[in-house]
């Protein structure tokens, strides 16, 4: 996982090198550090810690002692195991569809010398100003049997029943690909626009015809935007609510939707704990193999 | 101008073809809200497109709602709330990371970006466990804790990345001339800061005013954030109401982007 998040942190990482050693003592840095760390502290590391003990507690809210029931129960019922594979399918597939359709946007945006490129980076980063409700509302409306979409087709007599556009998998990804697409873009140009011009140009005098010089040389520099972009819609995908319940219409059951029924509406917290322990450990786990394996390629 | 740009390169049909690109791109981003700004001014009670006729019933019917009204007022006081004390935090530890060198920066670094990737799901489901026995659950502080977790990272990034670009030989001079460290951070250091932080403020205050999986977990009867109620609203009736709020936000973004664009740069601040 190290390569694939420290991309994240990478602009600020190689920004900030040691200026001198710490000088004014622990004192300083603890009373520059301290009101962060608190908030950490007691609103990500102590509530996870909690979540992970009561997902092993045999009984709720009195405990007698520790088990792996609750995991066990998850992991071997075929519907939590369909509703597993299908939350990291959905972030997969929108992963990859963003990098694909993200990537070429980003190299604009890193290497173009258009006048209209200030406009086009206010196009990009304004959807992620507008509310998410709204975002998905309007896909609601252009997807619906009522929609656009079939209104048009509808227009064009190509069709005399409205399509059923808005209930499955992929308009889940049309609109998780929506809102995500903007970071993946942020991420990708963050590390395009670092790549010397030179180094592309001396390969294609080398010889290399264009897609040559791309797949040998640009794209290799630009995994590190790629996978910390990936990183970002993957672990945004995997934790989103609405947008699977609005555009899915109950078709498209991903974790998040279970994690809510169990804790909000069943009142089972240490199966819903279970549940999102599983779905922390399984992003880990996806994030530390991506992270290897896009170390091994970036080496070639 | 014509001689800072890089010599041009024979490929223009390929640029053409990436512009074009990019443009569909940008029309795909901003199809919903094409969409949605139309319907708002509908007369008709049915989320068709196009609109069948013109009215404003749809922004009288907002007033006519007090519970989105009091859920805007919630929404407003959280950000406002998370995006100050994040801010706070947020600066201090900027200063701890860019200019002090101590074992383990780069490591605490990526746990305060941490918030960023954090599954919301579970950040959600791990908050609503620790603080219903506290009483926390529907609750405005309860709110807030949650929201400045996730719009810290927004702030430490902008202040690490401006930080870094202010030479510190700046406050040292103060410091030299006899400022003390407060008054060198206060007069030399903060204005320089002011530009990187109010875009950082800026988006903050957007990722809380939108935020919704965590919130989701925390909101009650009488502690509802907008976008909770506008959702609650959209499970039950489908009509462009929430078009005509979503206009309104719209409108009200875009004044609050505008505004600062021509204080800051927005686009600068996010390296545009």
């Amino acid at each position: 996982m190290s390569t694939a998040v420290s991309g994240l942190t990478d602009v600020a990482v190689e920004a900030a090198p040691p200026r001198r050693a710490a000088g004014r003592g622990a004192l300083g840095l603890g009373l520059l550090l301290g009101p962060g760390l608190l908030i950490l502290a007691a609103g990500l590391l102590w509530p996870c810690l909690t979540m992970l003990q009561v997902s092993l507690q045999d009984r709720f809210p009195d405990p007698t002692g520790y088990t792996l029931e609750h995991y066990r129960t998850i992991l071997t019922d075929a519907y939590y195991l369909r509703i597993i594979g299908r939350t990291f399918w959905l972030a997969a597939v929108v992963t990859l569809v963003t990098a694909v359709l993200g990537y070429p946007v980003a190299w604009y945006l890193a290497r173009s010398s258009s006048r209209r490129k200030h406009l086009i980076f206010l196009g990009i980063i304004a959807p992620l100003l507008v509310s998410i409700i709204v975002r998905t509302l309007g896909w609601t409306i252009i997807l619906g049997n009522e929609g656009l979409v079939n209104a048009v087709l509808r227009g064009l007599g190509l069709v005399d029943e409205p399509l059923k556009l808005m209930q499955g998998f992929w308009s889940v990804v049309l609109g998780m690909v929506h809102i995500l697409l903007p970071f993946m873009i942020l991420s990708v140009a963050a590390v395009v626009g670092k790549i010397d011009r030179g180094v592309i140009e001396a390969a294609t005098v080398l010889g290399a015809d264009p897609v040559r010089a791309f797949l040998r040389v640009a794209l290799p520099l630009s995994v590190q935007g790629l996978a910390s972009g990936s990183v970002i819609v993957f672990c945004l995908t995997v934790g989103a609510f609405v947008t699977p319940v609005m555009l899915g219409r109950g078709q498209v059951t991903v974790l998040a939707v279970t994690i809510h029924e169990q804790m909000v509406v069943l009142v089972d917290w240490p199966t819903g704990a279970a549940l999102a322990m599983i779905l922390t450990f399984g992003t880990l786990v996806v994030l530390t193999a991506y992270g290897l394996f896009l170390r091994r390629h970036a080496r070639r | 101008m014509a001689d800072l740009a890089p010599p041009v390169r024979p490929v223009p049909a390929s640029e053409r073809w990436l512009a074009a690109y990019v443009g569909l791109i940008v029309l795909f981003l901003a199809l919903p809200v094409l969409i949605v700004v139309p319907l708002a001014f509908s007369s008709d009670v049915s989320l068709t497109f196009p609109p069948r006729g013109v009215s404003l019933r749809w922004f009288s019917n907002i007033w006519a709602r007090p519970e989105f009204l009091s859920a805007f007022g919630l929404s407003a006081a959280v950000a406002v709330v998370a995006t100050a004390i994040s801010m706070v935090a947020g600066v201090l530890a900027a200063i701890a990371f860019v200019r002090h060198a101590f074992p383990g920066r780069d490591a605490l670094l990526m746990l305060f970006m941490t918030p960023l990737v954090f599954p919301a799901i579970v950040l959600a489901a791990a908050l609503a466990l620790v603080m219903t026995p506290l009483g926390l659950l529907r609750s405005f502080w309860g709110l807030a804790l949650a929201h400045v977790v996730l719009t810290l990272p927004y702030i430490l990034r902008t202040a690490v990345a401006t930080l870094t670009e202010i030479d510190r030989s700046y406050a040292e001079a103060a410091h030299t001339l006899g400022a003390d460290r407060w008054q060198a951070f206060r007069h030399v250091t903060l204005p320089m800061l002011r530009p990187g932080l109010l875009a950082g403020a800026t988006f903050a205050l957007i990722i809380s005013f939108d935020e919704f999986t965590v919130s989701m977990f925390l909101v009650g009867p009488g502690v509802m954030t907008l976008p909770l109620e506008m959702y609650n609203y959209s499970e039950f009736t489908l009509d462009p109401t929430l078009a005509a709020i979503s206009t309104v936000l719209l409108v009200l973004t875009s004044i609050a982007i505008l505004v600062i664009e021509k204080l800051v740069g927005l686009g600068k601040q996010f390296g545009g």
